[in-house]
């Protein structure tokens, strides 16, 4: 994304009316590059249009917004994906980010936070929601309640959270954006950004077994 | 046709049918008389009889006389070959076969239609695989070769006595030419019964699904559409919806039994999350962090966040609040956030139980501790520590 334009933004959805809401509520802040309602056409027409962010369903038939991010990202890696669902429930979530999504929100957000989301994605930074940011740190907390039993990390850099990534992540938790975050933690937004990236690379990339193990089992809302 | 007959010779037709169907289940020769007439005679609302057709057609005599040549050389053939045992099995065989094959040729169009879909019908039915009428008659025909043979088998065994081998192989090859020849209705039978049980669990599911959209989601659509012109009404029963639909997609099963007051404190913090909501028009998002089993002092503080909460929806005029709840082994702390109007703690009377009586003093009780942090215009956060003595 070149600097001063619009992030082109790719909209999967397999509801026609989730989409023009999501329209309405982009305007004229992104450019629209195309739409597609189920998972072959949109594999095809984001590798062919490589736009910034893709606003990505999670729930759709044919394998659902895993399949398209899994279609996509073998071909172009440098499309960034943004998941949108109703669901909040910690399978769902962990499963598409840990597939490649940078960020994940709930259909009922904001029109100018998705919008500010859409931006931070552009940018290269991630977007967690409070719910997400609860999982993780549900996630990551959990070989610290159970040190005993819970056997040592495999990789400490990777299946362990910072002190100051523990921070950032209950602060967004507890509802806080990130501008907030930053003058709470008198840090500047640009390190708060960094941090919850780093989680996001822990988060795709740790081998915890916990993580997917918690994940099934949470079936909490 | 029985009553065509009936109406010639003035007789009740369904006299007539019995005497056919007791003669054809007999002596097999009613059927043939049945065929005969069927093709001698002239149907209603036709000008000739089947076989006057197929004799005014030269190309029908033509196959008819390839096909008799065929058949008495096929008879000749087994003659040679010895095994005219079967020479009468097959006379009546290939008759028959001649027979459908004049009534095949001789039909008018609209019963040869009639015929075709008759005979798909049994084709489809005998193989599950659809393979269709060719594929019956291949497999017809492989199946008869080793029944033959297996019977030729064993006709040769009986003569022969102390050659057991050539009766297992005999029954063998006879088995074998069972099973290609039902094999296909068999398994059709039963992929047909598993098809049909799985057909009525899905219609199950269905109804279930239906009582449950009429029940829930339509009685809130009318609700809604009652409240239109209160905003905070629609956005209350829209969100009491959602939960309920949300609750019912995750378990089904659980759905609608009243279940136990909660054990955990996850769960009673989700109560907590319903209660408010329906009770004020205000969206609760709550966010746990690790769980525990409840007891006095985590009611307590469950107590007190219930109240923040309530307070928040009552005063800030925010559109939510958010609820975080972390469990650690030491401690648990809840905070409880709205970006609402705020308030200036000053300005507040001492009196008013809700902050000093309900979270303050609730949680001191425990040895907890609450910190309010609010400024007007900039929201409210309510922060409830309790530190827990022993293992959670």
């Amino acid at each position: 994304m070149s600097e001063g334009a619009l992030p082109r933004v790719f909209l999967v959805d397999d509801h026609a009316l989730i989409r023009s809401g999501i329209r309405t509520e982009l305007g004229d802040q992104v450019e629209l590059v195309g739409e597609a309602d189920e998972v072959e056409a949109a594999i095809e027409m984001i590798i062919e249009r490589t736009p910034d962010v893709v606003l990505l369903d999670v729930h759709m038939p044919d394998g659902g917004g895993r399949a398209v991010l899994e279609g996509v990202i073998s071909n172009q890696p440098s499309v960034k994906f943004l998941a949108l669902s109703v669901s909040d429930a910690a399978e769902d979530v962990i499963a598409i980010i840990r597939a490649g999504a940078r960020g994940y929100v709930t259909k009922n957000i904001e029109g100018p936070e998705l919008i500010e989301a859409i931006y931070r994605i552009a940018a290269g930074d991630a977007v967690f929601s409070s719910r997400l940011a609860g999982f993780v740190l549900d996630a990551f907390a959990s070989q610290n309640g159970e040190a005993e039993v819970a056997p040592p990390p495999f990789d400490p850099e990777l299946d362990q959270l910072t002190v100051r990534e523990r921070e950032v992540l209950r602060l967004i938790a507890r509802g806080y954006a990130y501008k907030e975050i930053a003058t709470e933690l008198n840090i500047s937004i640009k390190t708060v950004e960094s941090h919850v990236s780093a989680v996001l690379r822990k988060l795709q990339l740790s081998n915890r077994h916990q993580l997917t193990k918690w994940a099934t089992e949470r079936r909490l809302l | 046709m029985c009553g065509g007959v009936a109406k010639r010779f003035g007789i009740d037709s369904k006299r007539v049918r019995i005497v056919a169907v007791i003669s054809a289940l007999f002596l097999g020769f009613g059927i043939a008389v049945y065929m005969a007439y069927w093709i001698l005679v002239i149907r209603q609302g036709e000008e000739k009889s089947i076989l006057s057709r197929i004799g005014s057609d030269k190309r029908e005599k033509e196959i008819l006389f390839v096909g008799a040549i065929a058949i008495l050389s096929l008879m000749l053939a087994l003659q040679i070959l010895g095994i005219n045992k079967f020479g009468l099995i097959t006379l009546f065989f290939t008759l028959s076969v001649l027979g459908a094959l004049v009534i095949w040729r001789g039909v008018s169009t609209n019963e040869r239609e009639h015929l075709r879909r008759l005979t798909d019908a049994i084709a489809n039915l005998g193989s599950s695989t659809g393979e269709g009428w060719p594929g019956v008659a291949l497999r017809t025909v492989v199946s008869l070769v080793f029944i033959l043979v297996g019977v030729a088998n064993l006709s040769r065994v009986s003569r022969r006595p102390g050659a057991a081998s050539g009766v297992v192989v005999g029954a063998t090859t006879l088995i074998v030419g069972m099973v290609v020849l039902f094999a296909p209705w068999w398994i059709g039978t039963i992929r047909g019964l598993s098809k049909e049980r799985r057909a009525r669990v899905r219609a199950q599911e269905r109804a279930d699904m239906a009582a449950h959209v009429h029940d829930s989601v339509l009685q809130t659509l009318s609700l809604i559409q009652r409240a239109a012109d209160n905003p905070m009404e629609v956005a209350r029963l829209v969100r009491m919806q959602e939960r309920d639909l949300r609750l019912w997609l995750v378990d089904p099963e659980s759905f609608g039994i009243a279940s136990d007051p909660p054990t955990t404190l996850a769960a009673s913090a989700f109560e907590i999350e319903h209660e408010v909501e329906d009770s004020y028009a205000i969206a609760v998002e709550v966010v746990i962090v690790g769980d525990c089993t409840l007891n006095g002092a985590v009611l307590a503080l469950l107590g007190a966040g219930r109240e923040a909460a309530i307070n928040a929806a009552k005063w800030s005029e925010a559109p939510s609040v958010s609820i975080y709840i972390e469990v650690e082994r030491e401690r648990i702390t809840m905070f409880v956030r709205d970006l609402g109007r705020g308030f200036d703690q000053a300005d507040v009377p001492s009196d008013r139980q809700g902050i000093s009586g309900s979270i303050k003093e609730r949680m001191a009780r425990h040895g907890g501790q609450a910190t309010i942090r609010s400024m007007p215009g900039a929201g409210t956060e309510v922060e409830l520590v309790l530190p827990l003595k022993t293992s959670p």
